[in-house]
């Protein structure tokens, strides 16, 4: 939703600056489209009137009434389309008119309209006054590759590489003889690559055997999946045991040049397994962090872990309350608002239950267990049961894409990077500051610790705050992946606990690698054996690592190691 | 089999009241040597070999070298003292020779056979090695008598404790030892609410429990008052001879009263063996702990 | 070597045990008789539901001895009962759907309904052997058992102990739950077994077959308990105890720790299976729901209100705190959460002794 808002503020600021490229598309669509009654220019009141056609029109008549549009030439036909296709364009319920709405997002309490010629202000409007012009796949798929002619000539090469690559999708000869012109004066190396693509997949029909192996050389390896396609399709029999492709060179180069393309689809399959497990990886390392704050430092079993985490998903839910204008910022301000949330949480609990529990692991578990159970029950009074909505902010949707077969969304980088954020601040607060210092001492030897000033009480309760607060942290990045609701803890639990006792207790370091390796074993299981069975296999060969190393990948040694 | 405690018992049963303390008196008079020499004079005539012998042992945690290159022997019905400042590797020594710790390099063999380092802890101890920790370890819940039960030698596997019924044989050790170790009248107590002392000796009784050929006995006297402590001296110097006791203790004065050979280890390391007089008088001794 | 058979009276004759046993037998005993002798109109009754909720209470209390049993005598926590609970009662819960033949919804005279409407074609070979009710018992037995040997085995032996047990556990029984949540293992998926018709030829929603469910579950209870008592009164009870308390010292004397361990963890995984099958024809309905491992810790928490390491305190811990539960849903649904999560904490902080703790009568090896 975002991406394609901001990039759509960036065409019509372009449209402003410079007019004589969208002239030239103009002219060049006009060609194109010589089957329609084109006409030159269009003057505002008749486009408005074309556009306030649809408005009635069954998806047939849609389809054709955007083929005219774009015949007219008119200088808004591309943001109409674009609305059309991001369900932006609305029928105004009083009158019967068409208009661009400027964000169709939900929650929005009035929807801004905008004259769908000049996109000036026409006021704003109750969503509930307005009725959506419905679009289906074949509609969006006309839309798309006439925006895509549209882009094909825009200043912006990477505007540009997308529409290539959306006209790849349905070649036609108009579509080719606007790529055979953008041929001659593309600059940029990337677009002309795919356009050479274009070309060369068009070139695969060529009588000449000859025009075809050369094709079919210069298409090898390329990632783009119409390629894959149209390459496997030649190799393929046909019906009557024949080939669909009668040169044997041209199958033989056809054959190689699939087998690099599966290759390196291949190379960036397993890259992007990995990335979806680092993923995963890094929201485990976030979840069980805490724990290994309370659980391997003081050796307290906290089953409330995951309602510290739930208390943190539910800030940014109140936090987004409070600052609805600004919702790509709440989540920035949520962190610290959840650590704060969490952390006093957690320095309650310790405070009133776990200090009467020390050296007593099993009964600190039955108790955060029953503290956990209240947790949920408060939200629940306080929120109700029912799960509840937290935005997502533009910066967080979209995705970095590589190439055609390698893309990567970007709330998957930040919760990597956010997890490896968080994981470095707590190592260093555990390695450079007193608070550290006096943790590492106490959780070694609490007497000498005492009898050397540290007031152990004080550390106890930071110690279980800092986790709890780090909880509460995971939690806000939570809200990103999955539902707020008074459960979201519970799911946690088992998996972080899991990631605690594979790292090895009381290791920051086998909390991050135990992490990230069980979700990368995870997402390489999955392609096999499908979701839950690969979390059933996780589980079960966690179970059999901890009979073969009982301590985890990076276990205490010495003697200080038995009084675990 | 053959633990019969008869001599310890005697000896137990002794007055002491009137003799001088431990250690050796101004008078010149060792109380301590007739002991030494019967515990002697109890060793085997012909000599076996070695009843435990640990060849190069090495323990790393962590890079710490716990133990450096260890050789040890014990011979057959010896008394064997192991000092050394803290650190030194004695309660890590132990710790290999009953299995709960595995070297990363070296030999431990009991008798001329039998390789310890293949074996879990139970077997080693069914074998014949008996040990007492350090901190005295009882079973706080049950009572006296049910602790030494549990030590009584045996098939002890479940299905046979579970249909295991005491014999009179069975009967008459134990209250054998509850004498020995002067807690007959504690025998329905619950071992957790005896004196520290009083547990120290329940737990040595469940080392006697187990016959084994070799006692290996960590800081015996620690926390013992003066009494206990020479009653203490007694029992283990009895048991030397039909047993071999390897005592690691930091009393110096306790050990002088009791060891003819002593082991002084440093850094891991055996840094020097033999009497107590010539041990004493190793300036490298001096220098690592006696001196200090 | 002499039975010991022949001792066994001494086990159970301690006050607290004879006035377990005899309670329950007056309630094996009263409660079909005012259900089914005592006509509706008195006002000394027993409804049929009242009847399927004290059978209810008297399978939980015996899932709740099973766990003291390993947990107040062995020392091993599992956050995993609710499995070993869950498979006696698929075991069961198989036998009942054979049971339905061609009453069920799609008439199948060998397939559950559920397999008809999978388009499975025949019966998988797991469910073999399901239509006899002997067949049922056994693996009533031997799939929980067999479970935590294979586990048990594994994890005592590399000396899997304390909080790091309790955590496998729960992955065991997440994992099972996972696993049984899949319908192509052959267990009704999401659904479970249900709509069972009856056990043995009688009707289960009688009120005979129901007071008789509630007579063999309070018998099965009563079985459980002496067994446990026979086996903490031998030396290896002892040993157990010995195990609990120092777990090392009792290698050094020669004890193999984890044999011990495993055959009183395969026992109470046995017991708990029992206490399962006993459960899912009284309430009609299994499914994977049951191995959450949020029950498992509820059970635990039966066990500490009603005082670890007595046996009769937990089986009363578990009719208490569900007879609590079932008043707290029905009266102040939405106090039931809190209530649960003081009674952990304050059972923790207050009662380590749990409500056994509290009265006069006290076992030596509490």
């Amino acid at each position: 939703m975002g991406g394609s808002r901001s990039r759509r503020a960036t065409v019509a600021g372009r449209a402003a600056r410079v007019p004589g490229g969208r002239r030239l598309a103009w002219l060049l669509l006009a060609a194109c489209l010589a089957a329609h009654p084109a006409a030159a220019q269009t003057g505002d009141d008749e486009f408005r009137t074309l556009v306030g056609e649809l408005a009635g029109a069954n998806l047939r008549q849609k389809e054709e009434i955007a083929g005219r549009l774009l015949a007219t030439g008119h200088g808004g036909v591309r943001d109409v389309l674009t609305a059309l296709l991001e369900d932006r364009l609305f029928e105004r319920e009083d009158d019967g008119r068409v208009f661009v709405v400027e964000s169709n997002e939900e929650g929005l309490a009035t929807f801004q309209l905008l004259d769908p010629a000049t996109l000036a202000d026409a006021g704003t409007i109750a969503p509930d006054r307005l009725d959506r012009i419905i679009t289906n796949n074949r509609l969006r798929r006309f839309l798309r590759t006439g925006i895509a002619r549209f882009d094909s000539s825009s200043p912006d090469a990477g505007v540009r590489l997308e529409a290539v690559r959306e006209l790849l999708r349905s070649l036609d000869d108009a579509t080719l003889d606007l790529l055979r012109e953008r041929a001659a004066v593309e600059t940029d190396p990337d677009v002309a690559f795919e356009i050479e693509t274009a070309l060369s997949v068009e070139a695969l029909d060529d009588p000449d055997p000859g025009v075809r192996l050369a094709a079919v050389e210069r298409l090898s390896g390329r990632l783009n999946p119409v390629v894959h396609n149209r390459l496997s399709a030649l190799v393929r029999t046909t019906d009557d045991g024949g080939f669909a492709e009668p040169d044997e060179a041209v199958r033989a180069a056809a054959t190689d040049a699939l087998w690099q393309i599966d290759s390196r689809r291949n190379v960036y399959s397993v890259l992007e397994t990995v990335a979806f497990g680092l993923s995963l990886g890094s929201v485990l390392v976030l979840v069980a962090i805490g724990l290994a704050i309370t659980f391997g430092v003081m050796g307290v079993i906290n089953m409330a872990h995951g309602e510290l985490m739930m208390l943190g998903a539910y800030t940014t839910y109140v936090v987004q309350l409070w600052m609805p204008d600004h919702i790509g910022v709440s989540l920035l301000v949520a962190v610290p608002a959840a650590f704060v949330v969490a952390g006093s949480a957690g320095v309650l609990i310790e405070r009133t239950v776990i200090r009467f529990l020390y050296g007593r692991p099993l009964e600190t578990l039955l108790a955060t267990f029953g503290v956990s159970l209240v947790l949920q029950q408060l939200v629940r009074t306080v929120f109700s049961a029912n799960n509840r909505a937290v935005t997502t902010p533009a910066w967080m949707s979209g995705a970095l894409r590589f190439n055609e077969a390698f893309a990567l969304t970007y709330n998957r980088l930040y919760i990597v990077l956010f997890a490896l954020i968080v994981f470095a601040l707590v190592l260093a607060v555990m390695r450079y500051t007193r608070l550290g210092l006096d943790i590492r001492a106490v959780s070694q030897n609490r007497t000498m610790a005492r009898a050397m000033g540290v007031r152990t009480e004080w550390v106890d309760a930071m110690t279980f705050g800092l986790g709890a607060g780090i909880a509460g942290v995971a939690g806000v990045a939570l809200t990103q992946l999955t539902n707020v609701g008074p459960n979201l803890g519970q799911s946690y639990i088992v998996d972080s606990f899991m990631v605690v006792v594979f790292g090895g207790v009381g290791n920051l370091w086998g909390t991050l690698i135990g992490g990230m390796s069980l979700g990368i074993v995870n997402k390489l299981l999955e392609p096999f054996a499908g979701a839950v069975l690969g979390k059933i296999l996780v589980l079960v060969v966690l179970i059999l690592f901890i009979q073969r190393r009982p301590r985890g990948l990076f276990p205490q040694t010495g003697r200080a190691a038995e009084s675990v | 089999m053959n633990a019969n405690l008869q001599p310890g018992g005697a000896v137990a049963a002794e007055p002491r009241a009137g003799a001088p303390r431990r250690g050796a008196a101004p008078g010149g008079r060792d109380p301590w040597r007739e002991k030494r020499e019967a515990a002697a004079a109890r060793q085997p005539s012909v000599l076996t070999g070695d009843v435990l012998y640990l060849q190069q042992v090495t323990v790393s945690f962590d890079g710490f070298k716990a133990l450096d290159d260890l050789t040890l022997h014990v011979d057959p019905g010896e008394l064997l003292c192991v000092i050394g400042p803290n650190g030194a590797g004695k309660t890590t020594m132990m710790d290999v020779v009953t299995g709960k710790t595995r070297p990363d390099a070296g030999r431990v063999f009991f008798g001329n056979m039998t390789n310890l380092l293949t074996m879990s802890e139970p077997e080693i101890a069914q074998a014949g090695i008996g040990r007492k920790f350090q901190k005295p370890t009882v079973f706080d819940f049950l009572t006296v008598f049910e602790n030494l039960e549990l030590a009584l030698a045996g098939e002890k596997s479940f299905w046979r404790t579970f249909f295991a019924r005491l014999t009179p044989r069975d009967r008459e050790r134990i209250d054998e030892v509850l004498e020995t170790t002067g807690l007959a009248a504690k025998r329905d107590t619950p071992a957790g609410t005896l004196a520290h002392g009083q547990k120290q000796w329940l737990e040595i009784g469940m080392l006697l429990m187990q016959e084994p050929k070799v006692l290996l006995v960590d800081e015996p006297v620690a926390g013992m008052t003066p009494q206990e402590t020479e009653r203490t001296g007694e029992l283990l110097l009895s048991l030397a001879g039909r047993h071999s006791v390897v005592v690691v203790e930091h009393d110096m004065e306790f050990v002088r009263s009791i060891a003819r050979r002593v082991a002084v280890l440093h850094e891991g390391r055996v840094l020097a063996e033999g009497g107590m007089d010539a041990v004493q008088s190793d300036p490298r001794v001096i220098e690592v702990y006696l001196g200090a | 070597m002499k039975a010991p058979a022949l001792r066994l009276p001494a086990v159970i004759a301690d006050r607290a045990s004879v006035a377990f046993l005899a309670s329950l037998a007056v309630v094996a005993l009263v409660a079909p008789l005012l259900n089914l002798a005592v006509p509706e109109s008195s006002p000394l009754h027993l409804s049929s539901y009242a009847v399927g909720l004290i059978g209810k209470y008297l399978s939980y209390a015996l899932l709740a001895l099973a766990v003291d049993f390993i947990w107040g005598y062995c020392g091993i926590l599992s956050l995993g009962h609710a499995a070993f609970f869950a498979l006696g009662g698929y075991a069961m819960g198989m036998y009942l759907m054979r049971q339905i033949g061609t009453r069920g919804v799609y008439g199948h005279p060998v397939l559950p309904d559920f397999m008809v409407f999978l388009n499975w074609e025949e019966l998988p070979w797991f469910w073999y052997g399901f239509d006899q009710f002997w067949f049922a018992l056994v693996m009533v037995a031997l799939a929980p058992g067999a479970l935590a040997f294979v586990f048990g085995w594994l994890a005592f032996r590399s000396r899997v102990t304390g909080v790091y047990l309790s955590i496998i556990t729960q992955a065991l029984t997440y994992a099972l739950m996972l696993a049984f949540f899949r319908n192509d293992m052959g267990f009704g998926g999401n659904n479970g077994f249900t709509d069972f018709k009856d056990l043995l030829g009688f009707d289960l929603q009688s009120d005979a077959t129901r007071s008789a469910l509630l007579a063999a579950t309070a018998v099965a209870l009563g079985g459980a308990y002496w067994t446990c008592r026979a086996v903490l009164a031998s030396r290896a009870g002892r040993v157990l105890r010995a195990i609990r308390d120092a777990e090392s010292r009792t290698r050094f004397l020669g004890y193999r720790v984890q044999d011990y361990k495993l055959w009183v963890f395969v026992l109470s995984a046995v017991l708990a299976g029992v206490a399962g099958a006993l459960y899912v024809p009284q309430v009609g309905i299994i499914n994977p729901s049951e191995f959450e491992p949020i029950n498992s810790i509820e059970v635990v928490i039966w066990v500490a209100v009603g005082g670890r390491g007595t046996l009769w305190g937990a089986a009363a811990g578990a009719v208490l705190v569900n007879y609590a539960k079932t008043w707290f849903t029905g009266a102040l649904p939405d106090v039931w959460l809190y209530a649960l999560g003081a009674m952990f904490v304050g059972v923790t902080l207050f009662l380590p002794r749990g409500l056994a703790g509290l009265l006069p009568v006290r076992s030596r090896d509490a």
